[in-house]
């Protein structure tokens, strides 16, 4: 492997992990950037050489849309921080700030209340089904599928209306706070949330039949991008690309946050691995999404006017922040919010996003600013799978690849 | 009740037979939706969607109502608003004090709402709409006279406001909302 000639997957070999059969090739390889613009999920770019039209070696180039948010969380207090957190993965806002919250929960010693956990869940799986849609939009129109991309951009909007009447805002939700939620939901909602999930289940068979079982899709995914169960573990893929290989993880099994222990639903798992898998994780996951979801309204409607913040805010409610809660359903902060300190400590949040698992390191050292905030993203995690599922494969492959992997470049670059 | 993992398989291209099947399959769900699409198109200028009432738009101050305690300016994740001092004219005294008002920039604003759920008198509050359009970026500073009155909703003048619902069949449909902005 010294000198001039070099092999398939040579780089394989450092962790032993042998997936393409190795083969001499000649060392005149040609280099294609692919990206930083490219009719994709963001600024990122692929440097791949080729031999002939065969990827010999792939490099995830990354940082193109990084923003330190990892800085700017330690000098905005720590509510502040909430917006500007969403802002890593727009599409995924709850589910992305929520261990935030719950990390600074910790910190604090408070737990909110049981309706406010099953607020959080509702907006978290209804972020879930809208991040998925658009990763299946993104698939589509990467695979020359302009119609899958047309649908599954058309369809997320009815989620996002969704979130949009229960949040007041389409993208940005700003949701969950230290002690609760925001806003509660109203009468019609329960059946707003039954007439969606109707319509999506009946929308999935037509994306089944247009989309999963047309033959050029799957001869364009089947076998292609394999990562194996191992490689897996050993580059430590998190999320639906994990749970295509095979390996049964997810935080909402694994650590059960907020109300997903009480809810039943499925994690599914495919053992394959290739891009095929993946795509039906990501469907498998919607309907359980949906699931969830029916549990959930059924749930809120059946405990209304529960508390939906902690105790320790509303009790020091005026009666002008009572009154909004009870006829706007809006849980008011208190000026407190805004100079908060949280006592001294350092806490983790976990949670399962629509792409994988986020992770949030909070240190306080009990002043008005986190000490730090580290953030680890899923597609952070699964940025390094480009580089072990591309080689061996064609040019042509590559969008298959990347489209499947969901990689989100702003979530990444932070 | 809890989550538990579920190991599925998966559907395997077949043979000659299922590839035509599945293109069939893909044809005939194309040509249904070209006879009938379940779609529409929100001619904008024409027609708009009103948005409900609880959605987060423009921030406006009743400045009546307002105690000058500065809990907006200080939650502000992006700092779009500040407090002004201006004289104020005691009623009961007749003395002139300075008092303090919050301003906004709409440059920064991310309409996060922070402040409108802050505001212990409720006297910032969110109007349902967001397009408004500016000539110059220095018309999104906002004074204290610019910041009490709502800003002119001109779509809602020249267009017929519709408002979107979620159906079974369809996804969203949009029916016509009652007038007013």
């Amino acid at each position: 492997m010294s000198g001039d000639i070099r092999f398939y997957g040579a780089f394989k070999d450092e962790l032993g992990l042998k997936t393409i059969p190795s083969r001499r090739i000649a060392k005149d390889t040609y280099e294609i950037f692919i990206g930083p613009q490219h009719p994709g999920s963001g600024h990122m770019r692929i440097i791949i050489k080729v031999d002939g039209d065969v990827i010999v070696e792939a490099e995830p180039d990354i940082g193109y849309v990084h923003r330190t948010m990892e800085k700017l969380g330690e000098i905005r207090g720590w509510i502040k921080p909430i917006p500007l957190f969403e802002r890593m993965a727009i599409h995924d806002a709850c589910n992305i700030t929520l261990p935030y919250v719950r990390a600074v929960e910790k910190l604090m010693g408070v737990e909110a209340p049981e309706r406010a956990k099953y607020l959080r869940v509702l907006l978290c799986e209804i972020n879930r089904i809208a991040a998925h849609l658009y990763g299946f939009a993104i698939f589509g129109i990467f695979l020359g599928h302009s119609t899958m991309y047309m649908w599954a951009m058309g369809d997320r909007e009815v989620w996002i209306e969704l979130a949009q009447e229960l949040t007041g805002a389409r993208l940005t939700h700003s949701y969950p706070v230290p002690g609760g939620v925001r806003r509660d939901i109203h009468d019609e909602y329960p059946d707003m949330v039954r007439r969606a999930i109707r319509y999506m289940r009946k929308r999935l068979e037509d994306y089944r039949k247009l989309f999963l079982d047309n033959p050029v899709i799957k001869s364009r995914l089947e076998g292609v991008g394999v990562i194996s169960k191992k490689q897996v573990v050993e580059l430590g893929i998190v999320g639906p690309n994990a749970r295509g290989s095979g390996v049964a993880y997810d935080v909402r099994l694994a650590d059960p946050y907020e109300v997903y222990d009480q809810l039943d639903f499925e994690i599914p798992v495919f053992e394959e691995g290739d891009a095929l898998a993946r795509t039906y994780v990501r469907v498998e996951e919607i309907k359980q999404s949906m699931n969830i979801l029916e549990q959930v309204v059924d749930w809120l409607e059946k405990h209304k006017g529960e508390p939906i913040i902690h105790e320790s805010v509303s009790s020091k409610y005026g009666p002008v922040h009572k009154k909004v809660l009870q006829e706007q359903r809006r849980a008011k902060l208190l000026p407190l919010h805004a100079t908060m300190k949280v006592p001294a400590g350092r806490a983790i949040g976990r949670g399962e996003t629509a792409r994988g698992e986020v992770i949030y390191y909070v240190e306080s050292d009990g002043g008005l600013n986190p000490y730090r905030v580290r953030i680890v993203t899923p597609s952070a995690r699964n940025a390094i799978a480009f580089k072990y599922a591309l080689p061996g494969h064609k040019v042509m492959d590559l969008p298959a690849i990347y489209g499947s992997l969901d990689y989100f470049p702003p979530e990444s670059d932070r | 009740m809890a989550p538990k993992p579920a190991v599925k398989t998966l559907p395997r291209r077949g043979s000659l037979i299922d590839g035509v099947k599945g293109n069939l399959q893909a044809l005939i769900v194309g040509l249904k939706y070209f006879l009938d699409p379940k779609r529409f198109t929100l001619v904008y200028p024409k027609e708009y969607s009103k948005l409900p009432k609880g959605y987060r738009g423009f921030i406006i101050l009743n400045k009546q109502k307002c105690i000058s305690c500065a809990a907006c300016a200080r939650i502000c994740p992006s700092a779009a608003m500040k407090m002004i001092r201006i004289p104020v004219k005691d009623p009961k005294t007749g003395k002139t004090r300075m008092k303090q008002y919050p301003v906004i920039n709409y440059q920064r604003c991310i309409f996060c709402g922070y402040c409108v759920d802050v505001c212990p008198t409720e006297a910032l509050y969110h109007v349902p709409y967001h397009d408004v359009v500016y000539e110059n970026l220095s018309e999104m500073f906002w004074d204290l006279e610019t910041f009490q009155k709502e800003p002119e909703y001109k779509t809602a003048k020249e267009g017929s406001p519709v408002k979107f619902l979620i159906h079974e069949e369809y996804g969203l449909i949009k029916v016509p909302a009652e007038e007013g902005g």
